[in-house]
């Protein structure tokens, strides 16, 4: 699945994007399929905004995005609904998690969206596991820390089968040694599903090895 | 976890429950009416026309103009004219049709057994639409026994009225039959005179009636030239409480025997009864679709924004949709059979009560209740399904 953006400006950032450089915005650049894809940019550049294009939850811009040739705009909402469950993930900077929901029915939700779950539901607690989240999970999402937020909504973009992950500055709130731990399982799942992903920070980071890194 | 499971806790329908719970009571009452008022249709249709109710197959009615005051003094009035038996018989509730010849000259009846002459009249209808079965109804020129038959009606007034109030001796059917008075017809200086024999005596037709080919005769040699227009008639049909027969007659100032088209006006009564009560369900039901479209508008409205990250991370609207669906239908489905059973327990006691009354109808509603139940629903469905859709699509 490869991602094209042509000459894509966001409305409200329109003078501010034309009067700087950037090596995404006004600009025609293709991500290819499992690619690895850093986004480097100061505060208020427009990382949030980016990621929601390329998610397709924003439309306030000119140019185009397009997946396989095809732009967003063309794409009908069962469509959209079907790349979501199958071939983008999402992981939000705001996380988006349903306070009414626990730690694990908020990841529960995304692993049985599609009638076929692509990880079976003991995953779940395998990975939680791993990033030190276990003993949360059958407390309520509004209960929990940002920084065990940040965590439940990592296992829950990486319940379903996709080509390309989004991340919009995911390990914000987490420290060196639980960034190093999500890092190497997100790195795995990529890997274990040739897929690729975008991740925004503020930083340079080495939390991956980064095949391209776009200036915003 | 099943994903419905989790949307439970997401999207909440208990919002406005009460509501939701009284239109679901208002869509039972809405339907138990409209069922209840299309069986009591199909029931009264069943006691009118069905085979087993049939006491009598065909009805026969004689049908003549109302005289009014301005009608009096001007006989042809009071006839049917060509264009009115026409339109007549063509009528969808005539089965039969008959015009009551008139004779078209004097009778006069002599019974010299009883002491008594009377002048008469004589009218003739066809053969089909009389109650007595007999041999002797025939006539042939030439003949000199004319049989007659005479309205019971006659006998009763002439035993229990005229007899008793002038101590004259009463007579029976039999010896009524049995004497063969005197019959004198004429017209002007001409004159014939015959042997009257009552043959029977008729409670359909209440006129003296001669065989049809014996008034064809003396109304050829007796008349004046030109046969007469009927003012009566007489038609079969076999409904004669049928609204539609009675409003014709009335429309064109006909009169009949009122005993037997009364049932008209309880059946327009029952009708309008019906028509209200089916009425009154089909605007509940409205009702309470429109309760149950703003309820999902509501609930969908409560949850907007779980629905709308719901379809952030990728559900499907058809999947939203169906969830929806699925959480008030089942209770559409529980009430559409709570109402048939309802009905077709009613059915099964109305049948029972009035078989003690000879009056049948089937112990099981009709399939046109059937049909109906599974109509609404459908319709009640489809009015869901687009709310569902319309306010999912808004998101």
């Amino acid at each position: 699945m490869e991602i094209q953006l042509s000459a894509v400006v966001p409305v409200p950032l329109r003078e501010k994007v034309l009067q700087q450089q950037s090596d995404i915005w006004n600009r025609d650049i293709r991500f290819l399929p499992a690619q690895t894809i850093k986004i480097k940019a100061p505060s208020g550049t427009g990382k949030t905004t980016l990621v929601h294009y390329l998610y397709n939850i924003r439309y306030d811009y000119t140019g185009s995005i397009s997946v396989d040739g095809k732009p967003w705009s063309s794409f009908s909402k069962d469509q959209l609904a079907a790349i979501r469950q199958q071939q983008i993930s999402v992981v939000f900077q705001d996380l988006r998690l349903f306070d009414q929901l626990t730690a694990l029915e908020n990841i529960e939700l995304k692993r049985v969206m599609s009638p076929q779950p692509y990880h079976p539901q003991e995953k779940i607690r395998e990975m939680a596991d791993r990033l030190g989240v276990s003993h949360v999970l059958n407390q309520s999402s509004a209960t929990l820390s940002y920084g065990e937020k940040q965590r439940i909504a990592i296992i829950r973009a990486l319940m379903q089968p996709f080509q390309w992950l989004m991340m919009d500055e995911p390990f914000s709130h987490l420290d060196e040694a639980n960034t190093e731990k999500a890092a190497k399982l997100i790195a795995e799942e990529c890997r274990a599903r040739n897929a690729g992903f975008v991740l925004t920070d503020l930083d340079h980071d080495n939390h991956f090895d980064y095949q391209v890194t776009y200036l915003l | 976890m099943h994903f419905y499971q989790i949307l439970k806790k997401i999207i909440r329908t208990g919002v406005g429950k009460g509501r939701f719970l009284m239109a679901a009571v208002g869509l039972g009452i809405a339907m138990l009416l409209i069922l209840v008022a299309l069986q009591v249709h199909h029931n009264f249709n069943e006691l009118l026309y069905g085979e087993r109710n049939q006491n009598e197959r065909a009805d026969f009615l004689v049908i003549n103009k109302t005289i009014t005051n301005e009608m009096m003094g001007n006989n042809a009035l009071s006839t049917f004219t060509p264009a009115e038996i026409d339109d007549f018989k063509k009528q969808p509730f005539v089965d039969d049709f008959g015009v009551i010849t008139a004779g078209a000259y004097n009778v006069k009846m002599v019974a010299n057994q009883l002491g008594f002459s009377t002048e008469l009249f004589f009218e003739a209808v066809p053969d089909s639409f009389i109650d007595v079965k007999t041999d002797q109804w025939k006539w042939q020129q030439g003949q000199q026994e004319v049989p007659v038959i005479v309205p019971s009606d006659f006998l009763d007034m002439f035993n229990f009225g005229f007899a008793m109030g002038n101590n004259i001796p009463q007579f029976s059917e039999e010896t009524v039959s049995s004497l063969s008075p005197g019959i004198v017809i004429s017209q002007g200086m001409r004159s014939s005179q015959f042997n009257g024999r009552i043959v029977g005596f008729s409670d359909r037709i209440s006129t003296v009636l001669v065989p049809l080919s014996f008034m064809e005769w003396a109304n050829s040699v007796y008349g004046e030239g030109q046969a007469k227009p009927p003012s009566r008639v007489i038609i079969k049909t076999k409904d004669p409480s049928n609204p539609v027969l009675t409003d014709y007659l009335d429309q064109h100032g006909y009169s009949t025997n009122k005993e037997k088209t009364k049932y008209s006006k309880v059946r327009v009564i029952v009708q309008t009864i019906v028509s209200v009560v089916g009425f009154f369900g089909i605007v509940l039901l409205m009702f309470a679709l429109l309760v149950f479209s703003m309820f999902i508008q509501l609930v969908i409205a409560s949850c907007k924004k779980e629905i709308r990250l719901l379809i952030t991370l990728g559900a499907a609207p058809r999947q939203l949709q169906r969830y929806l669906l699925k959480q008030f239908v089942p209770l559409y489905i529980v009430i559409g059979l709570l109402a048939l059973v309802l009905v077709a327990g009613l059915q099964w006691w109305a049948a029972g009560l009035l078989a003690k009354h000879q009056m049948f109808v089937p112990s099981l509603p009709g399939v046109i209740t059937f049909a109906a139940a599974v109509t609404i629903l459908v319709l009640v469905y489809l009015v869901n399904l687009f709310a569902v859709k319309k306010h999912i699509a808004g998101m």
